[in-house]
């Protein structure tokens, strides 16, 4: 099996906060990956780093076999790279369905949209039904023609997922995908998610909830303080050391109960 | 009365055409351009000098969206490590530039005292019939901007543009490169305001580097602000309204006995007033941008 991502040696500090301490870890095609740790371990800060949004101080990432740190965000968005954010923000003066819609690049040159071509018709046909049909699968359909900013939290998790989706990505960067999304939907959200990868989507995930990473991942990556402390199945958490000593410190009375019982 | 009103009008498209390009930058792609004017100031040049040298009306409205897009493009490139208000500033910085330059070229532009005797657009026809053929080239062209405009917000560029004002980080995330975007959003916007230049320079058959003055900009912005910043109509609307105040001025001037020396006071004070109502009732403008899906 080939690494769809790379990361090795990765490090990033903001001043003299030492975010990311020498990462390494690697993803394969086809796989749905938890990315877990206790808040500020720099989860979110390494799917920034994957897609662009911040510059890493030393170490290499891959992407498909060659190396992506240095390249603008749009350009790693278009090597198949999708993400959504932990806190979504949303228009304000578009709705559900245009930004959905605008979620896909295709032919938006200005000279296209003003000729207006077969074409160009025909891709925004295609973009209209696609959007029509992930605002479907993903609930939002009764909420398509309000502001995007309009809608819950959770809805706009849900929007994210559907926006990145548009651009039919090979990898799909998920933040805390879970956050607020009402606990009803967690098994629609797992049945979605587990279809897309299905589809050929590799997924990596960053999830607090355990009982969702139990149920939706293959393979779970645990960092603390930077770096990686256990790359293990998510059947292993609960007994894996330094995982529990990475959420509660050493020898903690309640390490079963924060280990989570996943299944 | 009857060319008053044409007056009122022609003058009313002109500053339409400015309002519509400015509401595409500003309104749709979110880009605060605060030295819009030079681009109709490089129109009206552009005329002027052409005419004055025995080119043909047309070559020299041409030329004019040329070298105007091509300024927009300069300028929406200094964007690239700009944030949006300190872009403001430098849109600011470079109208000025331009119009201290045309102050002291005399070669080329007269310098302060600017080049009169422009060429009228319909020589053959003299006074009213001329008044008229104009106000309909004008309104002809007000037409075409805000069906061009039309086309570009609703299509994908324009979805694009507006996603890119609302929310930046995530266009780039879908894969947008904003610099290139801004920098199409700017030409398409100072096409049109060169257009709207050169017909205010044929009209008036007069340029000067007041015509690029910051106010100038300013009064642009004022129409936008009250019509309603993102929505074509309203800009429109707006344009009409504040033209309509600035000429109402010097009636109400005779009605209230107002001294000349304070009248020019009384107009700034007059559209200062309505664009407050308009900030404090009806923020978004008499025509608020439109939310609403593709069909």
């Amino acid at each position: 099996m080939s690494a769809i991502l790379r990361l090795h040696d990765v490090c990033k500090s903001f001043g003299g906060n030492h975010v990311l301490t020498g990462l390494n870890f690697q993803v394969y095609a086809g796989e749905i990956v938890g990315l877990l740790g206790p808040n500020g371990c720099g989860k979110s800060t390494v799917l920034n780093a994957i897609t662009g949004y911040c510059a890493i101080e030393r170490g290499v990432i891959e992407i498909d076999g060659a190396a992506v740190n240095g390249l603008a965000a749009h350009r790693i968005a278009e090597r198949g790279v999708r993400r959504t954010f932990q806190l979504p923000s949303m228009p304000a003066r578009m709705t559900v369905m245009e930004t959905v819609m605008a979620a896909s690049v295709r032919a938006h040159g200005l000279m296209s949209t003003l000729a207006g071509w077969g074409a160009t018709r025909r891709i925004e046909r295609e973009t209209r039904e696609r959007a029509a049909h992930l605002l479907d699968e993903l609930l939002l359909t009764k909420v398509a023609d309000l502001p995007a900013a309009s809608i819950s939290g959770g809805q706009k998790k849900l929007l994210g997922i559907a926006c990145a989706l548009m651009g039919h990505p090979t990898l799909l960067l998920l933040d805390e995908p879970m956050a607020g999304v009402h606990p009803n939907l967690r098994a629609e959200l797992v049945t979605t998610l587990k279809r897309i990868n299905g589809q050929g989507v590799t997924l990596v995930i960053i999830e607090h909830d355990m009982h969702f990473i139990a149920e939706t991942c293959s393979r779970c990556v645990v960092l603390d303080k930077g770096r990686t402390v256990a790359d293990c199945l998510p059947a292993e958490l609960e007994s894996h050391e330094s995982v529990v000593e990475a959420y509660l410190g050493r020898k903690s009375p309640l390490n079963h109960q924060a280990a989570g019982t996943p299944a | 009365m009857s060319s008053f009103v044409l007056h009122v009008a022609t003058l009313g498209c002109i500053y339409a055409l400015l309002a519509l390009g400015l509401n595409f930058q500003a309104g749709f792609a979110g880009l605060l351009n605060f030295g819009f004017v030079v681009f109709a100031g490089i129109g009206a040049y552009a005329s002027a000098i052409l005419s004055s040298h025995g080119y043909p009306a047309p070559i020299g409205i041409a030329i004019g969206v040329v070298v105007a897009m091509a300024i927009g493009c300069a300028m929406a490139g200094l964007g690239r490590n700009l944030a949006a208000d300190y872009w403001a500033i430098a849109t600011l910085a470079v109208a000025e530039l331009i119009r201290t330059v045309a102050l002291n070229e005399d070669w080329l532009t007269g310098g302060a005292q600017g080049i009169s005797g422009v060429r009228p657009l319909f020589p053959a026809r003299a006074g009213a019939g001329g008044d008229l053929a104009f106000f309909a080239l004008a309104l002809a062209m007000t037409a075409g901007a805000y069906l061009l405009y039309a086309r570009l917000s609703q299509g994908r560029f324009g979805r694009a543009i507006r996603l890119m004002r609302e929310e930046p980080a995530l266009a780039t995330s879908f894969g947008y490169r904003l610099v290139p975007l801004k920098i199409k959003a700017t030409m398409a916007g100072a096409a049109v305001a060169s257009i709207g230049g050169s017909l205010l320079a044929h009209y008036m058959s007069f340029v000067g580097p007041d015509y690029m003055l910051a106010s100038e900009t300013f009064a642009v912005w004022t129409m936008v602000m009250i019509g309603g910043l993102g929505n074509s109509r309203g800009v429109v609307l707006g344009a009409l309204l504040v033209e309509a105040i600035y000429s109402a001025v010097p009636f109400a001037k005779d009605y209230f006995d107002i001294g000349s020396d304070i009248a020019g006071a009384v107009r700034v004070g007059t559209i200062g007033c309505a664009l407050l109502a308009c900030l404090l009732l009806r923020p978004g403008g008499m025509i608020p941008e439109r939310i609403r899906s593709p069909r």
